[in-house]
């Protein structure tokens, strides 16, 4: 008998944690069998700033700039998030401008988030030119935000109560045309990637996510939505203003890096639905909830706030013992149940996908971390 | 309707608890209290109904013990439920990873942040902090501030 002479062996790979893909700290190592992937693991950790253990140790005001700083690209969500279920404790109602308002500048946020990814995934594959387009569309946003918000990037702009600054005429109009700019080059952005054939062929039928693997890993956000199941948490418990507005869920069919491609690209058209209806709605009024503590001291209890930002589902829980500070905290955030399926979906594809798939779930590391 | 289901799935596990919740204050449909050793069957039964398990965490409750909190959802119907288990400390609560994959980085958080061990995981290592932390920073007697203070410069 013939044997080859080469024994079958496995080798490990080692990707990050400085890889210009990875988004962030993020370092992957791949058994290897040839171009194939057997396991992979990833070390996660590197960005660790202790948010919940900072929130044991200073009080509910104290703790609102950490929220703009666990996911930068989508920080109103997770302002809002902890917002609300503060308020929840304390029993406030926010005025209906100032709801209007979070959820107009939420939006806005939305669209800078999947914008920059659109951009850096498509730089990921290899194509440079899609990234100068949505940089050029997501400064007029900064533009906008950091009038009202007054910063570009870690928004600390939700109160509990409300909000602290009215939009003004500038805002509005400023608004208004940016929306019709950015609808007008959706047609360059699907010529210029949606059609492309290099981009179908490295997408479609890749990094598949099943219904069922989305259910035993709780996946949220686009990548579910990606493999057909609607859950969207401002339908499916909606909150703040988002019931007075007309907007659709996109969902896609397979699962596959394509369909989460299209979802976020069809989300971006849906949050300029939403932010057009708010500013034609929108109501005159107070921004601020009349009788908001100074001190803020919320009888004993707990709560969970679930809200939906650009990855998904962020969902805060927040113990009370009626003390000044929150006895415990804890922030589910979306990209952690997403890279933890992520590693399964790695497994029997090819090393040249691995920047694809990881790429596809638009992973913010720094979030995982907290 | 998942509020009157869900009961009824959790009914042969006779637990101590399963009550509805006060949606409008807490964000919880269903309020369930268990011991961690029915944890992997109520985990099963919640499979079962279709429900995802949305977070899973501990609070440093007292001197004598840790609460388990898991959260459970639906992707089709609004319907929140939690699940509060108390574990005495130094005690094993068992691993509900084989039933939802996705508990497997819960518990390892949980493991790092707390301590606590879960009896039966596939994986039980750190994972935020550096595996050679000879500490978990959620207990309630870990120092919130440094021991040593930088001297003032002369």
């Amino acid at each position: 008998m013939i044997t080859s002479g080469i024994e079958e062996k496995t080798f490990v790979l080692n990707l990050g944690p400085q890889h210009p893909s990875t988004h962030g700290v993020l370092r992957v190592l791949l058994e290897m069998d040839g171009e194939y992937i057997v396991a992979a693991e990833p070390v996660i950790g590197y960005g660790h700033r202790a948010h919940e253990h900072m929130a044991e140790n200073r009080n509910y005001h104290q703790f609102l700039p950490n929220m703009g700083r666990v996911d930068y690209l989508h920080a109103l969500a997770f302002n809002q998030g902890y917002c609300m279920a503060v308020e929840k404790l304390l029993g406030i109602t926010v005025p209906e401008r100032a709801e209007y308002i979070r959820v107009i500048t939420n939006e806005l946020n939305r669209l800078t988030s999947h914008l920059l990814w659109f951009g850096a995934y498509l730089m990921d594959l290899g194509a440079f030119t899609p990234f100068l387009y949505c940089f050029d569309d997501r400064e007029h946003i900064l533009d906008l935000l950091d009038r009202i918000t007054g910063s570009r990037l870690t928004y600390c702009f939700f109160r509990f109560g409300g909000v602290p600054a009215d939009l003004d005429e500038d805002f509005i109009f400023g608004c208004r045309a940016f929306i019709k700019r950015l609808r007008s080059r959706w047609v360059d952005y699907h010529n210029l990637v949606t059609k492309n054939v290099i981009f179908i062929h490295r997408t479609k039928d890749v990094g598949v996510f099943t219904k069922e693997q989305c259910l035993l890993y709780g996946i949220t956000g686009p990548n579910l939505r990606g493999s057909g199941i609607p859950y969207d948490i401002r339908k499916s418990e909606p909150y703040s203003a988002y019931p007075e507005f007309d907007f659709e869920i996109p969902i896609g069919e397979n699962g596959d890096i394509y369909d989460r491609y299209i979802v976020r690209l069809r989300e971006m058209e849906q949050s300029c639905r939403i932010i057009e209806q708010a500013l034609d709605k929108l109501p005159n009024g107070p921004i601020m909830a009349e009788k908001v503590p100074k001190r803020i001291k919320p009888p004993v209890g707990e709560v969970y706030q679930a809200v939906e930002t650009a990855r998904g589902e962020f969902g805060i829980y927040i113990v009370s013992q009626g003390d000044v500070k929150p006895y415990r905290i804890k922030l589910r955030v979306p990209s952690f149940a997403n890279l933890s399926l992520m590693v399964e979906s790695f497994k029997d594809n090819l090393v040249a996908d691995v920047v694809a798939i990881l790429g596809s779930i638009d992973v913010v590391i720094p979030e995982i971390d907290r | 309707m998942l509020i009157d289901s869900i009961p009824k799935a959790l009914a042969p596990l006779n637990l101590e608890k399963v009550a509805p919740g006060e949606y409008a204050q807490t964000g919880c449909h269903l309020e369930v209290a268990a011991t961690p050793e029915q944890m992997p069957g109520v985990a099963q039964a919640m499979l079962k109904e279709g429900c995802f398990l949305e977070s899973l965490t501990a609070v440093d409750t007292s001197k004598a013990a840790f609460t388990l909190v898991y959260h459970f959802a639906n992707f089709h119907e609004l319907c929140r439920t939690v699940v509060h288990a108390s574990l005495p400390k130094e005690a094993e609560a068992p691993t509900i990873s084989h039933v939802y994959p996705g508990a497997d980085w819960y518990e390892r958080e949980v493991y790092d942040l707390f301590g606590i061990k879960f009896a039966g995981h596939p994986n039980l290592k750190r994972l935020l902090l550096p595996e050679d932390a000879d500490f978990h920073p959620l207990l309630k007697e870990f120092p919130a501030e440094a021991e040593t203070k930088a001297e003032p410069e002369k």
